[in-house]
């Protein structure tokens, strides 16, 4: 399980971090193979970089997928807790834990029919228009995303029915800077 | 008949406070095994090609440039230079934490990142120049919400997804706004702090200003690639989020070096994950729009609301007050994502422009920032300043008033966000 959590962080980092560069480097191609560079020009004008756009949406849908099913885990897929937390604690852990299930239970589905989408895709020739990739590969982000995030969504109602307790998304934290009455240091120079 | 199930069952399925995405999804699969005859092939491939465009894809990027502009030590220089131009005034420091937070969102799409990024190091400066906590809090709270009225912002750009207008348009549509808004609660705030005599800063000379501003440049630069280089055609929206996200990157690290490379792991992941939340209740409303066109409701309820005879006023009027309800119980993504196709069609036939309808909607969504129980700056606000959320509240209203005072006059006076855009040919 360990092992799991920590393929699905670095998958999704790597994944936002490399779009980024691919389209950073698809968009400074796109105007320096137009400057007239003797001999750089030839080359940079050889290199076709017109699939990067499709690569990058494709990343991005897997990041998404894959991303949604860590953010199960760092609950930070909020929903409407306005009534829920006025309702006496038996009824709203029991509403909580309907909530969690419903979680499990459309992503189970969506799942089985993305797989089943994807067995059939996996029969025919479709390829994708820029980059020639099977089409089968590029959707089985729905399939496997899905099934991860049915996961996720069982591992949090199973302990959430030992503990009583949902993870909790703080958004002060992840920013990075550390709140509180941290001293702020003068800026560089004057000190 | 339809639409009254399948709203139904959304709202009785988001009231258990299960996610919105989930909530938005079972609804859909419930539809279609009971009522319609879509078929479930399509839901899986719905899932898909939902989010299968580039302008989406702009969302992450800008992401991840707010985390990176953060971090990067951008909104430090910022206030130093806002400070220095603004601090001998009343109320100085907060006048400067209202400058700093629009220069910010000038670069910076989302509200919470700019109430992140400035207030961090605004709030302690002026508790420590014995500011109370209360003024620092209630002013960097609802400042902090300019991050999605000034150019880019999330909301924008998922309003111009789900009714599509142009990303361009909106971003500069909310610049004269925005200062508009930033003058307001900078007079208000000089007023405040003049009736208490706050402390005022020392004055700055010339010299210091210049420096401030030298120092500053490399975040305000962001400015001139992102509007530069939509307006002048370079890049599309999505390709100047990508470049943004570099250069915030290259300025954090290399620059600013407010930023470890160790750190840039933590950032990717972080982003990763606000964008992957997002792009899922994205597609889910993908999904549920996809499933009210079918059924022709967004037209039918444009219809109904046609043969009230509100009027354009009226309509209006009431547009505000669902939005500001919905800013009660739900964050600003999913208000737009459901509440965008209904109102966008009937907004049409009174014939209110795309861009206007879209400049209300995110300033309905900078109040419901800034109010309990959702409120997520209120939230972030109450975590750096260690308030509690009652105390913080009421500290918030002389700013959240002036806001929904401009609320009425952004919603009644087109022209303010419309000028620009037609200005520069963008309409």
């Amino acid at each position: 399980m360990r092992f799991l959590d920590q393929f699905e962080e670095w998958v999704i980092a790597a994944l936002m971090g490399a779009a980024t560069l691919l389209i950073f480097v698809a968009v400074v191609h796109r105007y320096a193979s137009g400057i007239p560079w003797p001999a750089f020009q030839d080359w940079l004008l050889t290199v076709n970089l017109s699939w990067a756009q499709e690569l990058c949406i494709y990343m991005f849908i897997w990041m998404a997928k894959f991303g949604a099913a860590y953010g199960v885990r760092t609950g930070i897929h909020v929903g409407v807790d306005v009534l829920v937390e006025r309702l006496p604690e038996r009824i709203a852990r029991k509403t909580t834990l309907f909530g969690l299930l419903c979680g499990a239970l459309f992503t189970g589905v969506v799942g089985t029919f993305g797989a089943k989408f994807v067995w059939e895709m996996a029969h025919t020739e479709q390829v994708s228009p820029d980059l020639g990739m099977p089409m089968w590969i590029v959707f089985l982000a729905i399939p496997s995303g899905s099934y991860l995030m049915c996961l996720r969504f069982l591992q949090v109602a199973w302990s959430f029915l030992h503990t009583g307790k949902l993870p909790h998304y703080d958004q002060a934290r992840v920013e990075g800077i550390e709140p509180g009455p941290q001293a702020a240091p003068l800026p560089r120079g004057s000190a | 008949m339809d639409s009254a199930v399948l709203f139904g069952l959304l709202v009785a399925l988001m009231l258990t406070g299960m996610p919105i995405s989930i909530a938005l999804g079972l609804t859909v699969l419930t539809f279609i095994f009971t009522m319609t005859h879509v078929p479930l092939e399509s839901v899986a491939l719905k899932l898909f090609t939902g989010i299968e465009r580039f302008e989406i894809m702009a969302i992450p990027f800008f992401i991840l440039a707010g985390n990176f502009l953060t971090h990067g030590g951008v909104a430090r220089k910022m206030i130093d230079f806002a400070t220095s131009m603004v601090g001998h005034w009343h109320g100085g420091l907060a006048l400067a934490g209202i400058l700093a937070c629009a220069m910010f969102a000038l670069v910076c799409g989302s509200s919470v990142a700019t109430v992140v990024a400035i207030g961090s190091i605004v709030l302690p400066e002026m508790v420590r120049h014995g500011y109370p906590m209360r003024f620092g809090a209630g002013v960097i709270t609802v400042a902090g919400s300019l991050g999605i009225l000034m150019l880019p912002s999330i909301p924008k750009v998922i309003y111009a997804i789900a009714t599509n207008t142009s990303i361009g348009a909106l971003f500069v549509a909310g610049l004269v706004p925005g200062i508009m808004l930033t003058a307001m609660l900078g007079g208000v705030t000089w007023y405040v702090a003049k009736k208490n005599d706050y402390p005022r800063m020392a004055r700055s000379s010339w010299g210091q200003r210049w420096k401030a501003f030298r120092e500053s440049v490399w975040g305000l630069m962001l400015v001139v690639i992102i509007i530069g280089g939509i307006y002048s055609g370079i890049f599309t929206a999505t390709e100047a989020a990508a470049m943004s996200a570099v250069y915030a990157f290259f300025v954090s690290v290399f620059v600013y070096k407010a930023l470890p490379l160790k750190g840039v792991r933590k950032v990717l992941l972080s982003s990763a994950n606000m964008s992957a939340m997002l792009l899922y209740i994205i597609t889910n409303a993908a999904l549920f729009s996809f499933i009210l066109t079918d059924e022709n409701i967004p037209h039918a309820l444009a219809d109904w609301i046609l043969s009230k005879d509100l009027g354009r006023v009226g309509f209006l009027l009431v547009s505000n007050l669902a939005l500001l309800i919905a800013g009660n119980f739900m964050d600003p993504s999913s208000i737009i994502l459901i509440m965008a196709p209904i109102l966008h069609p009937a907004a049409m036939a009174f014939g209110i422009n795309s861009v206007h309808l879209g400049i209300l909607i995110d300033v309905n969504m900078e109040v419901g920032l800034c109010h309990p129980p959702v409120g997520l700056n209120l939230y972030v606000a109450s975590g750096i300043s260690r308030m509690g959320i009652t105390e913080l509240t009421i500290a918030v209203l002389p700013w959240l008033v002036t806001m929904l005072v401009f609320l009425v006059i952004v919603t009644y006076w087109p022209e303010l966000s419309l000028w620009l855009p037609h200005a520069l040919g963008m309409l």
